[in-house]
């Protein structure tokens, strides 16, 4: 009963639905978020609310867990501008141009999605450790990448990439062609085109894109761990510190890295909101 | 001449969208691109604009070569259906554009700026953001900053297609308005004939590719050449009739064509055109004021305002026949189309019914020469056969013309020399032309079974080239059939230099007397060795080809023709199509 008069409060239907149920179906909406997304984000905040203040800062302060910090957040924001740059290249391409293979390519982008994360950090260990493919050719000029930060960035974007991509490519095919044609007759070369006319109109999407390549860079854990070598203030990664935590059963301390993990997060999502939204205002009016 | 577009072709997999287009086009002229969707209108338009690559031909500027130049630097202002602004971008900026990309300074920026705002009326709006303006104030916004950079041209796509009727007129004249305070050259494309009407200095109609004919809106309204322009360009009733010495025959009345019309042979049938507005309609107590031709019962009232449509069925005794084959029946009386105003629907009220008289106020008749088609068959199998054959079924098609079903030849006397005659092309065919050619046939179509068009149409620019017989058939197929089309002249292989030029001299006084009698364009193609053995060469082509000839008249030498030079046409596996048009008898 309660639901449904939620639900009164919600609907007012200027019109008559042609699907009625809107009481029913709001109803298991809210159960299903409270009970997948809701409800263990709360408990992770409960089961770290009981530690004072003072405690929560030396958890995050100590060395380790701040160096960690450091790492996750530098390396997924290299990773998601490094895919900024990728992805809409790849985007483009994939949709742009017809060539042969192109399903192909474009079905290869969704690899790191399907593929388990530990198969991608195996593969990736295995290639890039000093006695691996690219790294016997790597380590000699001087490149270190396995169990390096370096590692870490080439884990995360590999994981990452699909979400610019996938944003991006909508956007590109609706993009209309006339918007290039006009700026070419009215004297733009190609560079002033993309500069002036293309990117502006993609920019909010690949904004978007790389938010979401941010955050999942943030919270990966499977494919990182066999990659970065976990070495204490140099390559291990903000989940993995959680992790640790949790195996020495310090449980508090492990909820409260992960409720500033969620913080952060939540800050990241809500800047990226408010700066996308301000944008359409400014550009696009509402539409 | 501000622009200069010579021979222009875009081939779209094969298949000509733009077909050896040559216009020109004045400084200051407002000229209007007018045709039906597909007819490749826009295509022309985005190829002068440099937005798309062409086959062949050349375009200029002001006495530019553009053909190679790229968009950015051909100085064009383009105005697209779907405005193409700059979301992103004040009206401002997306003005300012073409000038910040040419590094030209902020203030002077502003100046013109203003000055465009001012042009299309919309002072003060420099701020606002495209999705903040209607239809008409964004595609406004367009024209502005395509002009911003003072093009040497302004071409338009479509502007009003994307808008509401009444502001789709008040910008119209808004347009129409700008162009002529800058005297700016403008060609504009649209397939809306009042649109065309109410903008253009010059008119082209554009078909299959082919620019079909141009002229003043009043011109191709009053004097169309072909049947396509006279029912785009508003509605026509269209007759056969026949050319007599006091006139034209329509039915059993002979009428005064227009004055200004071009004179034909007496009697060569002669398609006839007559606007709804040119039908008096009279009670069946009085006679008509104009020349009487028909009488007829009343079908159909159509209430428009202040004007009325009126269809009326004509008595079989009129005996006026029907030019265009649109679905109607052997046997089906023809009906006419007619507009009355409110003053003549006062003075004389119909209602449905009842009889009347109807008088022609004003008539054209159509120079072409293929008035109608008859079909030379064994029988109703065989014609049915070559009705469904794909060359004929587009020249239908595209012409609207009737097919008469021709009993055999020899089986009744009938007069053959009004429109084309059809045969089927076989081993017998020299024999079935050499009859008809006897019976009077003047214009011979021979068509192989096919599965496909013609790929290409060749014309044997021999002697009798430029005979304007020959050019008046050339010009007809050409605007009816979406195929590239070249003029072949033959040189023996011993021939001297000053017969090359010579040759090469008859090929472009031929294309002059194209383009000057029916405004069309081909190319030039050279063969080395005889008739003979190049009507042998193309008759084994793998793909079917159409072939434009002339043939002697004398029974003699054209059976020796036939069975001469021309002989591998007839051959077994001879794939080509062939045309013929029979000498003018010396």
């Amino acid at each position: 009963m309660k639901l449904f008069g939620a639900a009164r409060l919600f609907s007012r239907p200027r019109r008559q639905q042609i699907l009625p149920g809107f009481g029913l179906t709001m109803g298991y909406t809210v159960t299903y978020l409270s009970l997948i997304v809701l409800i263990p984000l709360a408990a992770v905040v409960l089961s770290a609310y009981g530690l004072p203040l003072t405690q929560w800062l030396e958890v995050l302060a100590a060395p380790r867990v701040l160096a960690s910090f450091r790492l996750s957040v530098s390396a997924s924001l290299i990773a998601a501008v490094v895919n900024a740059v990728f992805g809409l290249l790849i985007a483009w391409v994939l949709t742009r141009y017809e060539f042969p293979g192109r399903r192909l390519l474009d079905a290869l982008v969704d690899l790191p999605f399907a593929l388990p994360t530990a198969v991608a950090g195996i593969a990736l260990t295995t290639l890039y450790a000093p006695n691996g493919w690219l790294g016997r050719i790597l380590v000699p000029l001087g490149i270190h990448v396995a169990f390096t930060p370096l590692g870490v960035i080439v884990a995360l974007s590999f994981i990452s990439l699909p979400f610019v991509v996938r944003t991006l490519q909508p956007v590109i095919a609706d993009l209309d062609q006339d918007l290039e044609r006009a700026a070419d007759t009215l004297g733009a070369g190609p560079l002033l085109v993309f500069r002036r006319v293309i990117f502006p109109a993609l920019l909010p999407a690949l904004i978007t894109g790389s938010a979401l390549a941010f955050s999942r860079a943030l919270g990966e854990y499977g494919s990182v761990i066999f990659i970065a070598g976990n070495i204490p203030q140099v390559s291990e990664i903000v989940p993995l510190v959680i992790m640790t935590k949790l195996e020495q059963f310090q449980y508090r301390e492990a909820a409260v890295v992960a409720v500033a993990m969620l913080l952060l997060s939540f800050a990241m999502m809500f800047v990226v909101n408010a700066g996308q939204l301000a944008l359409q205002r400014r550009h696009l009016g509402k539409r | 001449m501000s622009i200069r577009i010579e021979q222009v072709t875009k081939l779209y997999q094969g298949i000509p969208v733009v077909n050896d287009v040559t216009v020109e086009i004045q400084t200051g002229e407002f000229f209007v691109l007018l045709g039906p969707s597909g007819s490749g209108k826009s295509t022309l338009l985005r190829a002068l604009a440099g937005l798309t690559h062409i086959d062949h031909g050349r375009m200029s500027l002001h006495g530019r070569d553009v053909t190679e130049t790229p968009a950015r630097q051909r100085g064009v202002g383009l105005v697209f259906q779907n405005y193409a602004l700059f979301r992103h971008m004040t009206v401002a900026d997306n003005i300012e554009f073409a000038l910040r990309v040419r590094w030209v300074r902020a203030a002077a920026r502003r100046r013109r700026r203003q000055e465009l705002l001012q042009l299309v009326a919309l002072e003060g709006y420099d701020e606002r953001y495209p999705s903040q303006l209607s239809g008409g104030q964004q595609q406004r916004v367009a024209v502005a900053r395509a002009l911003a950079h003072e093009p040497a041209v302004l071409l338009l796509d479509e502007p009003f297609g994307a808008l509401d009727a009444k502001i789709r007129v008040e910008l119209r004249e808004t347009v129409r308005a700008v162009q002529q305070r800058i005297g700016m050259t403008t060609i504009l494309v649209t397939h809306d004939q009042e649109e065309a009407f109410a903008l253009a200095d010059r008119l082209g109609v554009m078909q299959m590719g082919r620019l079909l004919e141009t002229g003043s809106p009043e011109e191709l309204y009053r004097h169309p050449t072909t049947r396509f322009v006279a029912r785009f360009l508003g509605a026509a009733n269209l007759f056969l009739g026949e050319v007599s010495g006091q006139g034209l025959r329509l039915g059993t009345a002979t009428l005064t064509p227009d004055p200004s019309a071009p004179q034909a042979a007496v009697g060569t049938e002669a398609v006839l055109v007559v606007r709804p507005e040119d039908i008096e309609i009279a009670l069946q107590t009085g006679a008509p004021q104009s020349p009487p031709f028909a009488g007829g019962k009343v079908r159909a009232l159509t209430f428009a305002g202040h004007q009325q449509y009126v269809t009326v069925e004509l008595d079989e005794l009129s005996g006026v026949e029907t030019a265009t084959g649109d679905g109607r029946g052997a046997g089906e009386a023809v009906s006419v189309d007619a507009l009355r105003s409110a003053a003549e629907q006062s003075a004389a009220p119909l209602s449905l019914g009842m009889p009347v008289n109807l008088g022609v106020r004003r008539l054209h008749a159509l120079p072409t020469p293929i008035s109608s088609f008859r079909l030379l068959t064994g029988d109703a199998a065989h014609s049915a056969a070559l009705e469904a054959n794909p060359l004929l079924t587009q020249l239908l098609r595209s012409m609207q013309a009737r097919v008469i079903r021709q009993p055999p030849i020899g089986a009744r006397v009938e007069r053959l020399d009004a429109g084309i005659c059809v045969l089927p092309l076989a081993a017998d065919t020299p024999d079935a032309i050499g009859a008809a050619v006897a019976q009077g046939a003047r214009r011979l179509l021979c068509i192989p079974p096919l599965t496909s068009l013609p790929a290409r149409m060749l014309i044997y620019a021999g002697e009798a080239m430029r005979s304007s017989a020959l050019l008046a058939l050339v010009s007809s197929a050409m605007r009816h059939l979406p195929v590239p089309t070249t003029a072949v002249t033959i040189q023996r292989p011993e021939a001297s230099r000053s017969e090359v030029v010579e040759a090469q001299r008859k090929l472009l006084d031929t294309r002059a007397d194209l383009r000057s009698a029916h405004g069309l364009d081909l190319r030039g193609e050279r063969f080395v060795g005889d008739l003979r053995s190049w009507l042998a060469h193309v008759a084994a082509q793998p793909e079917p080809l159409l072939i434009v000839l002339e043939l002697p008249a004398t029974p003699e030498t054209l059976a020796q023709s036939l069975a001469g030079d021309l002989a591998p046409l007839f051959a077994p596996g001879s794939r080509a199509a062939v045309l013929f048009a029979i000498e003018a008898a010396p």
